[in-house]
Protein backbone atom coordinates (compact mmCIF):
# COMPACT_ATOMS: atom_id res chain seq x y z
CA UNK A 1 0.00 0.00 0.00
CA UNK A 2 1.27 3.43 -1.32
CA UNK A 3 0.90 6.27 1.20
CA UNK A 4 1.16 8.89 -1.18
CA UNK A 5 1.62 7.48 -4.68
CA UNK A 6 -1.72 8.27 -7.16
CA UNK A 7 -3.23 4.65 -5.88
CA UNK A 8 -4.68 6.32 -3.33
CA UNK A 9 -6.62 8.41 -5.70
CA UNK A 10 -10.70 8.33 -4.92
CA UNK A 11 -12.33 6.89 -7.53
CA UNK A 12 -14.53 10.11 -8.55
CA UNK A 13 -11.08 11.82 -9.44
CA UNK A 14 -9.96 8.58 -12.55
CA UNK A 15 -12.43 10.54 -14.95
CA UNK A 16 -10.16 13.65 -14.65
CA UNK A 17 -6.84 11.80 -14.16
CA UNK A 18 -7.49 10.10 -17.90
CA UNK A 19 -7.85 13.49 -19.39
CA UNK A 20 -4.62 14.71 -21.02
CA UNK A 21 -4.22 18.65 -19.83
CA UNK A 22 -4.67 16.88 -16.27
CA UNK A 23 -1.69 14.54 -16.20
CA UNK A 24 0.26 17.26 -14.91
CA UNK A 25 -1.61 17.80 -11.76
CA UNK A 26 -0.74 15.41 -8.33
CA UNK A 27 -4.32 14.10 -6.41
CA UNK A 28 -4.38 17.17 -4.24
CA UNK A 29 -4.23 19.38 -7.19
CA UNK A 30 -6.81 17.24 -9.16
CA UNK A 31 -9.69 17.18 -6.11
CA UNK A 32 -9.68 21.14 -6.72
CA UNK A 33 -10.11 21.25 -10.29
CA UNK A 34 -12.67 18.26 -9.66
CA UNK A 35 -14.81 20.87 -7.24
CA UNK A 36 -15.16 23.03 -10.85
CA UNK A 37 -16.14 20.56 -13.39
CA UNK A 38 -19.61 20.30 -14.39
CA UNK A 39 -20.70 16.66 -15.82
CA UNK A 40 -22.91 16.03 -18.90
CA UNK A 41 -24.48 13.13 -20.87
CA UNK A 42 -24.97 13.43 -24.59
CA UNK A 43 -26.78 11.17 -27.10
CA UNK A 44 -24.72 10.37 -30.21
CA UNK A 45 -26.01 13.22 -32.25
CA UNK A 46 -26.77 15.57 -30.13
CA UNK A 47 -25.35 19.21 -30.75
CA UNK A 48 -22.86 20.44 -27.89
CA UNK A 49 -22.30 23.88 -29.28
CA UNK A 50 -22.72 25.20 -32.61
CA UNK A 51 -20.31 27.08 -34.96
CA UNK A 52 -20.59 30.82 -34.12
CA UNK A 53 -21.61 30.27 -30.34
CA UNK A 54 -20.21 32.61 -27.95
CA UNK A 55 -17.29 30.56 -25.83
CA UNK A 56 -17.86 29.95 -22.24
CA UNK A 57 -16.61 26.47 -21.29
CA UNK A 58 -13.98 23.82 -22.00
CA UNK A 59 -15.39 20.18 -22.30
CA UNK A 60 -13.32 16.87 -21.97
CA UNK A 61 -14.29 13.60 -23.35
CA UNK A 62 -14.68 11.45 -20.76
CA UNK A 63 -16.75 8.65 -22.54
CA UNK A 64 -17.76 8.17 -26.10
CA UNK A 65 -16.64 10.05 -29.24
CA UNK A 66 -17.27 13.56 -30.03
CA UNK A 67 -16.76 15.21 -33.94
CA UNK A 68 -15.83 18.65 -35.14
CA UNK A 69 -17.79 19.79 -37.99
CA UNK A 70 -17.29 23.05 -39.96
CA UNK A 71 -19.48 24.70 -42.51
CA UNK A 72 -17.47 27.06 -44.68
CA UNK A 73 -20.43 28.15 -46.58
CA UNK A 74 -21.50 24.46 -48.12
CA UNK A 75 -22.25 21.47 -46.16
CA UNK A 76 -20.25 20.65 -43.19
CA UNK A 77 -17.44 18.43 -43.25
CA UNK A 78 -15.70 16.76 -40.04
CA UNK A 79 -12.44 18.22 -38.90
CA UNK A 80 -12.00 15.46 -36.32
CA UNK A 81 -12.92 12.31 -34.30
CA UNK A 82 -11.95 12.77 -30.63
CA UNK A 83 -12.22 10.17 -28.18
CA UNK A 84 -12.28 9.85 -24.22
CA UNK A 85 -9.10 11.86 -22.55
CA UNK A 86 -9.25 14.68 -25.40
CA UNK A 87 -10.69 18.05 -24.79
CA UNK A 88 -12.21 20.74 -27.16
CA UNK A 89 -13.38 24.02 -27.53
CA UNK A 90 -10.32 25.08 -25.79
CA UNK A 91 -9.96 28.49 -27.12
CA UNK A 92 -13.31 29.59 -25.27
CA UNK A 93 -10.83 29.36 -22.21
CA UNK A 94 -8.24 32.37 -23.96
CA UNK A 95 -10.81 34.68 -25.65
CA UNK A 96 -14.70 35.12 -25.85
CA UNK A 97 -14.57 34.45 -29.75
CA UNK A 98 -17.31 32.62 -31.51
CA UNK A 99 -16.61 29.16 -31.38
CA UNK A 100 -14.66 28.17 -34.72
CA UNK A 101 -16.55 24.51 -35.09
CA UNK A 102 -19.42 22.60 -34.14
CA UNK A 103 -19.13 19.91 -31.56
CA UNK A 104 -21.46 16.69 -32.19
CA UNK A 105 -21.47 13.81 -30.27
CA UNK A 106 -20.58 10.57 -32.82
CA UNK A 107 -22.05 8.03 -30.09
CA UNK A 108 -23.49 8.44 -26.56
CA UNK A 109 -20.87 9.95 -24.26
CA UNK A 110 -20.05 11.98 -20.86
CA UNK A 111 -18.17 15.21 -20.87
CA UNK A 112 -16.78 17.08 -18.09
CA UNK A 113 -17.42 20.94 -18.21
CA UNK A 114 -14.93 24.13 -17.06
CA UNK A 115 -17.07 27.20 -17.15
CA UNK A 116 -14.42 29.97 -18.30
CA UNK A 117 -15.04 31.91 -15.57
CA UNK A 118 -14.46 28.96 -12.82
CA UNK A 119 -10.79 28.39 -14.68
CA UNK A 120 -10.15 32.31 -14.61
CA UNK A 121 -10.89 32.31 -10.26
CA UNK A 122 -8.28 29.31 -10.47
CA UNK A 123 -5.90 31.24 -11.94
CA UNK A 124 -6.07 33.72 -8.89
CA UNK A 125 -6.61 31.12 -6.14
CA UNK A 126 -4.68 28.59 -7.21
CA UNK A 127 -1.81 29.76 -10.05
CA UNK A 128 0.11 26.93 -9.77
CA UNK A 129 -2.38 24.03 -11.12
CA UNK A 130 -3.50 27.10 -13.35
CA UNK A 131 -0.03 27.55 -15.15
CA UNK A 132 -0.07 23.64 -15.19
CA UNK A 133 -3.22 23.30 -16.81
CA UNK A 134 -2.38 27.02 -19.59
CA UNK A 135 0.80 24.52 -20.15
CA UNK A 136 -0.68 21.97 -20.63
CA UNK A 137 -3.07 23.83 -22.97
CA UNK A 138 -0.09 25.65 -24.69
CA UNK A 139 1.60 21.93 -25.30
CA UNK A 140 -1.84 20.65 -26.85
CA UNK A 141 -2.52 23.96 -28.88
CA UNK A 142 1.04 23.72 -30.44
CA UNK A 143 0.06 20.03 -31.46
CA UNK A 144 -3.02 21.39 -33.43
CA UNK A 145 -0.59 23.98 -34.71
CA UNK A 146 1.78 21.38 -36.41
CA UNK A 147 -1.15 18.85 -37.41
CA UNK A 148 -3.07 21.81 -39.55
CA UNK A 149 0.98 22.55 -40.73
CA UNK A 150 1.54 19.34 -41.46
CA UNK A 151 -1.92 18.71 -43.77
CA UNK A 152 -1.25 21.97 -45.61
CA UNK A 153 2.24 20.84 -46.54
CA UNK A 154 0.72 18.06 -47.73
CA UNK A 155 -2.80 19.08 -49.48
CA UNK A 156 0.17 21.43 -51.35
CA UNK A 157 2.06 18.04 -52.81
CA UNK A 158 -1.09 16.66 -53.93
CA UNK B 1 -26.37 25.05 -39.90
CA UNK B 2 -27.75 28.85 -40.27
CA UNK B 3 -26.72 30.78 -37.43
CA UNK B 4 -29.18 34.23 -36.39
CA UNK B 5 -26.70 36.40 -33.79
CA UNK B 6 -29.28 37.35 -31.27
CA UNK B 7 -30.30 40.69 -30.40
CA UNK B 8 -30.13 42.62 -26.69
CA UNK B 9 -33.04 42.70 -24.69
CA UNK B 10 -36.22 43.99 -26.27
CA UNK B 11 -38.57 46.58 -24.83
CA UNK B 12 -41.06 43.59 -23.97
CA UNK B 13 -38.15 42.02 -22.10
CA UNK B 14 -37.20 45.43 -20.02
CA UNK B 15 -41.19 45.97 -19.43
CA UNK B 16 -41.36 42.09 -17.73
CA UNK B 17 -38.05 42.97 -15.70
CA UNK B 18 -39.67 46.09 -14.29
CA UNK B 19 -43.04 44.06 -13.63
CA UNK B 20 -41.21 40.79 -12.53
CA UNK B 21 -39.18 43.59 -10.03
CA UNK B 22 -42.41 44.95 -8.62
CA UNK B 23 -44.02 41.93 -8.20
CA UNK B 24 -40.75 40.04 -6.38
CA UNK B 25 -41.24 43.40 -3.82
CA UNK B 26 -45.01 42.83 -3.68
CA UNK B 27 -43.73 39.20 -2.47
CA UNK B 28 -41.11 39.67 -0.49
CA UNK B 29 -43.51 42.15 1.63
CA UNK B 30 -45.48 38.98 2.95
CA UNK B 31 -42.33 37.72 3.86
CA UNK B 32 -40.30 39.99 5.28
CA UNK B 33 -39.53 37.42 8.44
CA UNK B 34 -37.04 35.42 5.54
CA UNK B 35 -36.58 38.29 2.92
CA UNK B 36 -34.26 40.31 5.41
CA UNK B 37 -32.47 37.38 7.08
CA UNK B 38 -31.81 36.58 3.61
CA UNK B 39 -30.44 39.77 2.89
CA UNK B 40 -28.66 39.98 6.26
CA UNK B 41 -26.89 36.76 5.07
CA UNK B 42 -25.87 37.93 1.61
CA UNK B 43 -24.38 40.98 3.05
CA UNK B 44 -22.48 38.88 5.85
CA UNK B 45 -21.53 36.72 2.78
CA UNK B 46 -19.81 38.95 0.29
CA UNK B 47 -18.39 40.93 3.66
CA UNK B 48 -16.49 37.64 4.28
CA UNK B 49 -15.99 36.47 0.80
CA UNK B 50 -12.60 37.82 0.56
CA UNK B 51 -11.31 36.23 3.28
CA UNK B 52 -12.26 32.92 2.59
CA UNK B 53 -11.06 33.95 -1.38
CA UNK B 54 -7.72 34.24 0.16
CA UNK B 55 -7.71 31.10 2.75
CA UNK B 56 -8.56 30.04 -0.43
CA UNK B 57 -5.27 31.05 -2.68
CA UNK B 58 -3.21 29.87 0.35
CA UNK B 59 -4.32 26.30 -0.01
CA UNK B 60 -6.94 25.72 2.27
CA UNK B 61 -10.55 23.83 1.12
CA UNK B 62 -13.14 25.87 0.22
CA UNK B 63 -15.17 24.03 3.21
CA UNK B 64 -11.80 24.70 5.94
CA UNK B 65 -11.60 28.48 4.38
CA UNK B 66 -15.34 28.71 5.26
CA UNK B 67 -14.84 27.50 8.68
CA UNK B 68 -12.04 29.22 9.72
CA UNK B 69 -13.45 32.92 8.74
CA UNK B 70 -17.18 32.28 9.74
CA UNK B 71 -15.83 30.73 12.81
CA UNK B 72 -13.15 33.82 13.36
CA UNK B 73 -16.18 36.07 12.52
CA UNK B 74 -18.35 34.53 15.28
CA UNK B 75 -15.42 34.91 17.69
CA UNK B 76 -15.09 38.40 17.46
CA UNK B 77 -18.44 38.70 17.38
CA UNK B 78 -19.13 36.98 20.74
CA UNK B 79 -16.09 38.81 22.41
CA UNK B 80 -17.37 42.27 21.28
CA UNK B 81 -20.42 41.12 22.89
CA UNK B 82 -18.80 39.59 25.93
CA UNK B 83 -17.40 43.34 26.67
CA UNK B 84 -20.20 45.26 25.56
CA UNK B 85 -23.06 43.12 27.71
CA UNK B 86 -21.64 44.87 31.51
CA UNK B 87 -21.40 48.28 30.04
CA UNK B 88 -24.51 48.14 28.19
CA UNK B 89 -26.10 46.25 31.46
CA UNK B 90 -24.67 49.50 33.44
CA UNK B 91 -25.80 52.15 31.45
CA UNK B 92 -29.52 50.89 30.11
CA UNK B 93 -31.20 53.20 32.20
CA UNK B 94 -28.78 56.27 31.03
CA UNK B 95 -29.34 54.91 27.25
CA UNK B 96 -33.03 55.58 27.48
CA UNK B 97 -32.31 58.96 29.36
CA UNK B 98 -29.82 59.88 26.76
CA UNK B 99 -32.37 58.83 23.83
CA UNK B 100 -34.70 60.90 25.35
CA UNK B 101 -32.75 63.98 25.91
CA UNK B 102 -31.29 64.15 22.20
CA UNK B 103 -35.02 63.64 21.37
CA UNK B 104 -35.86 66.43 23.46
CA UNK B 105 -33.12 69.05 22.39
CA UNK B 106 -34.14 68.26 18.60
CA UNK B 107 -37.52 69.28 19.40
CA UNK B 108 -36.14 72.14 21.08
CA UNK B 109 -33.98 72.88 18.22
CA UNK B 110 -37.39 72.69 15.71
CA UNK B 111 -39.15 75.25 17.99
CA UNK B 112 -36.93 78.00 18.23
CA UNK B 113 -36.25 77.56 14.57
CA UNK B 114 -39.56 77.88 14.03
CA UNK B 115 -40.23 80.92 16.27
CA UNK B 116 -37.65 82.77 14.44
CA UNK B 117 -38.74 82.27 11.36
CA UNK B 118 -42.15 83.60 12.82
CA UNK B 119 -40.13 86.78 13.72
CA UNK B 120 -39.37 87.16 10.38
CA UNK B 121 -42.60 86.50 8.56
CA UNK B 122 -46.09 87.45 9.35
CA UNK B 123 -47.95 84.84 7.38
CA UNK B 124 -46.26 82.06 9.77
CA UNK B 125 -46.91 84.34 12.71
CA UNK B 126 -50.29 84.51 12.27
CA UNK B 127 -51.35 81.14 11.57
CA UNK B 128 -49.25 80.18 15.03
CA UNK B 129 -46.80 77.61 12.99
CA UNK B 130 -44.89 77.04 16.23
CA UNK B 131 -47.18 75.75 18.75
CA UNK B 132 -49.36 74.17 15.89
CA UNK B 133 -46.52 72.07 15.46
CA UNK B 134 -45.50 71.80 19.08
CA UNK B 135 -48.76 70.47 19.85
CA UNK B 136 -49.28 67.58 16.57
CA UNK B 137 -45.64 66.70 17.68
CA UNK B 138 -46.65 66.24 21.07
CA UNK B 139 -49.72 64.39 19.97
CA UNK B 140 -48.43 61.91 18.19
CA UNK B 141 -45.53 61.03 20.24
CA UNK B 142 -48.01 60.53 23.36
CA UNK B 143 -50.08 58.55 20.85
CA UNK B 144 -47.08 56.58 19.37
CA UNK B 145 -46.32 55.64 23.04
CA UNK B 146 -49.40 54.56 23.73
CA UNK B 147 -50.84 52.68 20.71
CA UNK B 148 -47.91 51.70 18.53
CA UNK B 149 -44.91 50.99 20.81
CA UNK B 150 -46.23 48.10 22.18
CA UNK B 151 -46.88 46.51 19.01
CA UNK B 152 -43.67 47.79 17.87
CA UNK B 153 -41.53 46.44 20.05
CA UNK B 154 -43.61 42.87 20.07
CA UNK B 155 -42.64 42.89 16.16
CA UNK B 156 -39.44 43.29 17.24
CA UNK B 157 -39.12 40.73 19.69
CA UNK B 158 -40.79 38.31 17.20
CA UNK B 159 -38.40 38.83 14.30
CA UNK B 160 -35.43 38.48 16.04
CA UNK B 161 -35.05 34.98 16.13
CA UNK B 162 -35.47 35.28 12.22
CA UNK B 163 -32.45 37.47 11.81
CA UNK B 164 -30.42 34.65 13.93
CA UNK B 165 -31.16 32.38 10.35
CA UNK B 166 -28.71 35.50 8.25
CA UNK B 167 -25.28 34.12 9.97
CA UNK B 168 -26.25 30.48 9.36
CA UNK B 169 -27.00 31.47 5.67
CA UNK B 170 -23.91 32.76 5.13
CA UNK B 171 -22.15 30.20 6.32
CA UNK B 172 -23.95 27.86 4.28
CA UNK B 173 -23.50 30.06 1.13
CA UNK B 174 -19.30 30.51 1.60
CA UNK B 175 -19.37 26.64 1.94
CA UNK B 176 -21.65 25.59 -0.42
CA UNK B 177 -22.41 27.98 -3.08
CA UNK B 178 -20.45 26.53 -5.92
CA UNK B 179 -22.21 23.43 -5.15
CA UNK B 180 -25.77 25.19 -5.53
CA UNK B 181 -24.23 26.69 -8.31
CA UNK B 182 -23.87 23.07 -9.83
CA UNK B 183 -26.76 21.59 -8.57
CA UNK B 184 -28.57 24.30 -10.54
CA UNK B 185 -27.09 24.08 -13.82
CA UNK B 186 -27.22 20.12 -13.85
CA UNK B 187 -31.41 21.07 -14.04
CA UNK B 188 -30.83 22.81 -17.38
CA UNK B 189 -31.25 21.08 -20.15
CA UNK B 190 -28.07 20.85 -23.22
CA UNK B 191 -28.81 23.06 -25.31
CA UNK B 192 -28.96 26.08 -22.87
CA UNK B 193 -26.32 24.69 -20.08
CA UNK B 194 -23.60 26.91 -21.30
CA UNK B 195 -25.74 30.32 -21.26
CA UNK B 196 -26.86 28.87 -18.17
CA UNK B 197 -23.21 29.05 -16.12
CA UNK B 198 -23.26 32.35 -17.63
CA UNK B 199 -26.51 33.13 -16.35
CA UNK B 200 -25.39 32.18 -12.98
CA UNK B 201 -21.80 34.10 -13.03
CA UNK B 202 -23.33 37.54 -14.01
CA UNK B 203 -26.44 37.03 -11.42
CA UNK B 204 -23.05 36.19 -9.05
CA UNK B 205 -21.35 39.04 -10.42
CA UNK B 206 -23.85 41.49 -9.94
CA UNK B 207 -24.77 40.86 -6.52
CA UNK B 208 -21.51 40.97 -5.51
CA UNK B 209 -20.60 44.01 -7.23
CA UNK B 210 -23.76 45.14 -5.11
CA UNK B 211 -23.33 43.92 -1.77
CA UNK B 212 -19.68 44.93 -1.74
CA UNK B 213 -20.05 48.45 -2.96
CA UNK B 214 -22.88 48.90 -0.39
CA UNK B 215 -20.03 47.60 2.22
CA UNK B 216 -17.30 49.76 0.92
CA UNK B 217 -19.52 53.00 0.46
CA UNK B 218 -20.80 52.40 3.80
CA UNK B 219 -16.96 52.48 5.11
CA UNK B 220 -16.99 55.52 2.97
CA UNK B 221 -19.67 57.36 4.42
CA UNK B 222 -18.70 56.76 8.18
CA UNK B 223 -15.39 57.88 7.68
CA UNK B 224 -16.70 61.49 6.19
CA UNK B 225 -18.70 61.78 8.38
CA UNK B 226 -17.21 60.89 11.46
CA UNK B 227 -14.01 63.32 10.09
CA UNK B 228 -16.96 66.13 9.56
CA UNK B 229 -18.91 65.76 12.92
CA UNK B 230 -15.75 65.58 14.90
CA UNK B 231 -13.85 68.83 13.00
CA UNK B 232 -17.30 70.18 13.95
CA UNK B 233 -16.89 68.98 17.82
CA UNK B 234 -19.73 66.73 18.13
CA UNK B 235 -19.38 63.56 20.71
CA UNK B 236 -19.15 59.92 19.66
CA UNK B 237 -18.66 61.17 15.57
CA UNK B 238 -17.67 57.65 14.64
CA UNK B 239 -20.47 56.14 16.24
CA UNK B 240 -22.60 58.59 14.47
CA UNK B 241 -21.25 58.26 11.30
CA UNK B 242 -21.07 54.43 11.02
CA UNK B 243 -25.11 54.58 12.33
CA UNK B 244 -26.05 57.48 9.26
CA UNK B 245 -24.24 55.00 6.99
CA UNK B 246 -26.05 52.30 8.05
CA UNK B 247 -29.21 54.10 7.67
CA UNK B 248 -28.81 55.19 4.29
CA UNK B 249 -28.72 51.94 2.84
CA UNK B 250 -32.32 52.95 2.88
CA UNK B 251 -32.39 55.57 -0.16
CA UNK B 252 -34.14 58.91 0.92
CA UNK B 253 -35.92 57.72 4.10
CA UNK B 254 -32.88 56.50 5.73
CA UNK B 255 -30.78 59.69 4.82
CA UNK B 256 -33.78 62.05 6.07
CA UNK B 257 -33.33 59.59 9.46
CA UNK B 258 -29.79 60.04 9.40
CA UNK B 259 -29.74 63.41 9.52
CA UNK B 260 -32.52 63.92 12.25
CA UNK B 261 -29.94 61.80 14.57
CA UNK B 262 -27.33 64.24 13.62
CA UNK B 263 -29.17 67.09 14.23
CA UNK B 264 -30.73 66.17 17.37
CA UNK B 265 -27.51 65.14 18.84
CA UNK B 266 -25.96 69.03 17.69
CA UNK B 267 -29.02 70.36 19.05
CA UNK B 268 -28.49 68.53 22.61
CA UNK B 269 -24.52 68.93 22.88
CA UNK B 270 -24.99 72.84 21.79
CA UNK B 271 -28.11 73.77 23.39
CA UNK B 272 -27.66 77.54 22.73
CA UNK B 273 -25.75 77.66 19.48
CA UNK B 274 -27.94 76.25 16.81
CA UNK B 275 -25.17 77.50 14.05
CA UNK B 276 -23.63 73.97 15.03
CA UNK B 277 -27.00 71.47 14.17
CA UNK B 278 -27.00 73.73 11.04
CA UNK B 279 -23.28 72.92 10.22
CA UNK B 280 -24.59 69.59 10.68
CA UNK B 281 -27.26 69.77 8.46
CA UNK B 282 -24.43 71.36 5.49
CA UNK B 283 -22.16 68.57 6.25
CA UNK B 284 -24.77 65.83 5.88
CA UNK B 285 -25.86 67.50 3.04
CA UNK B 286 -22.23 67.74 1.67
CA UNK B 287 -21.69 64.31 2.59
CA UNK B 288 -25.28 63.12 0.22
CA UNK B 289 -23.65 65.00 -2.78
CA UNK B 290 -20.07 63.57 -2.88
CA UNK B 291 -21.86 60.15 -2.19
CA UNK B 292 -24.41 60.58 -4.59
CA UNK B 293 -21.64 62.26 -7.71
CA UNK B 294 -18.54 60.43 -6.36
CA UNK B 295 -18.78 57.01 -4.02
CA UNK B 296 -21.81 55.77 -5.38
CA UNK B 297 -20.52 55.80 -9.42
CA UNK B 298 -17.17 54.35 -8.29
CA UNK B 299 -18.98 51.85 -6.02
CA UNK B 300 -22.83 50.36 -6.60
CA UNK B 301 -23.37 52.52 -9.60
CA UNK B 302 -20.68 51.25 -11.74
CA UNK B 303 -21.41 47.40 -10.98
CA UNK B 304 -24.83 47.30 -11.79
CA UNK B 305 -24.67 49.42 -14.79
CA UNK B 306 -28.29 50.37 -14.52
CA UNK B 307 -29.91 53.73 -15.76
CA UNK B 308 -30.56 56.61 -13.65
CA UNK B 309 -33.84 57.23 -14.82
CA UNK B 310 -34.57 53.34 -13.98
CA UNK B 311 -33.36 53.27 -10.30
CA UNK B 312 -35.01 56.80 -9.07
CA UNK B 313 -38.35 55.45 -11.18
CA UNK B 314 -38.01 51.53 -9.26
CA UNK B 315 -37.15 53.34 -6.02
CA UNK B 316 -40.51 55.26 -6.07
CA UNK B 317 -42.10 51.95 -7.24
CA UNK B 318 -39.93 50.52 -4.56
CA UNK B 319 -41.05 52.71 -1.91
CA UNK B 320 -44.75 52.22 -3.29
CA UNK B 321 -44.75 48.73 -3.41
CA UNK B 322 -43.42 47.44 0.19
CA UNK B 323 -42.44 50.30 2.36
CA UNK B 324 -39.07 50.29 3.65
CA UNK B 325 -38.72 47.29 2.67
CA UNK B 326 -39.30 48.19 -0.85
CA UNK B 327 -36.66 51.02 -0.49
CA UNK B 328 -34.35 48.82 0.70
CA UNK B 329 -34.52 45.66 -1.48
CA UNK B 330 -35.26 47.82 -5.03
CA UNK B 331 -31.83 48.12 -6.53
CA UNK B 332 -30.42 44.34 -5.15
CA UNK B 333 -34.13 43.04 -6.50
CA UNK B 334 -33.77 45.10 -10.21
CA UNK B 335 -30.16 44.19 -10.48
CA UNK B 336 -30.45 40.47 -10.33
CA UNK B 337 -33.91 40.13 -12.16
CA UNK B 338 -32.24 42.22 -14.60
CA UNK B 339 -29.49 39.77 -15.31
CA UNK B 340 -32.06 37.05 -15.16
CA UNK B 341 -34.36 38.89 -17.52
CA UNK B 342 -32.43 40.17 -20.15
CA UNK B 343 -30.24 36.61 -20.25
CA UNK B 344 -33.82 34.90 -20.51
CA UNK B 345 -35.20 36.74 -23.56
CA UNK B 346 -32.34 36.24 -25.49
CA UNK B 347 -31.96 32.39 -25.02
CA UNK B 348 -35.46 32.05 -25.26
CA UNK B 349 -35.68 34.55 -28.43
CA UNK B 350 -32.87 32.11 -29.97
CA UNK B 351 -34.60 29.89 -32.49
CA UNK B 352 -31.58 27.97 -33.06
CA UNK B 353 -31.26 26.58 -29.54
CA UNK B 354 -34.61 25.84 -29.26
CA UNK B 355 -34.31 23.92 -32.37
CA UNK B 356 -31.32 21.95 -30.72
CA UNK B 357 -33.36 21.45 -27.50
CA UNK B 358 -35.99 20.24 -29.37
CA UNK B 359 -33.63 17.39 -31.66
CA UNK B 360 -32.61 16.42 -28.56
CA UNK B 361 -36.00 15.96 -27.13
CA UNK B 362 -36.55 13.75 -29.56
CA UNK B 363 -33.54 11.72 -29.72
CA UNK B 364 -33.75 11.27 -25.75
CA UNK B 365 -37.14 9.69 -27.10
CA UNK B 366 -35.88 7.54 -29.71
CA UNK B 367 -33.63 6.44 -27.46
CA UNK B 368 -36.04 4.86 -24.84
CA UNK B 369 -38.71 3.59 -27.57
CA UNK B 370 -35.91 1.87 -29.45
CA UNK B 371 -37.02 -1.59 -28.23
CA UNK B 372 -41.34 -0.86 -28.62
CA UNK B 373 -41.87 -1.53 -31.77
Amino acid sequence: MRFFGRDDEPAALQPLRQIKLFSSLSARELKVVHGLRHERQYLAGEIVFDQGDEGQAIYAIVEGEVEILRADGGSPHRLALLAPGEVFGELALLDQAPRAAQARAHSDCRLVVFFRADFMSLLETHPKIASKIALSLARHLGGRLRQANAGARQEGHL
Amino acid sequence: MRRLQPSGAGPLAWCGILLATTLALFLFQHLLWLVLPFLFGLIAYYFLYPPVQRLVFAGFSQEAAANITVGAFAVLLIACFALMLPWFAAHAVSVQDTGQRYLQGGLALLDETLRALETQSRFMRDAHVADAVSSHIAAAGEGFAQERLPGLMMGVAAWLPSFLLAPFLAYFFLRDGRRFQRFLARAMPNAYFERTLHLLYEVDRTARAYFQGLIKLTVLDALCLAFGLWLIGLSSPLMLGLITAVLAWVPYVGSILGCAVVVMVAATDFPGSPGVAYAAVGLFVFVRLLDDFVFMPLTIGRSLKMHPLVTVLMIFVGGAVAGVAGLLLVLPVLGVVMVIGETASIVAADPRLRARHAHARQLRLQSVTRDLG
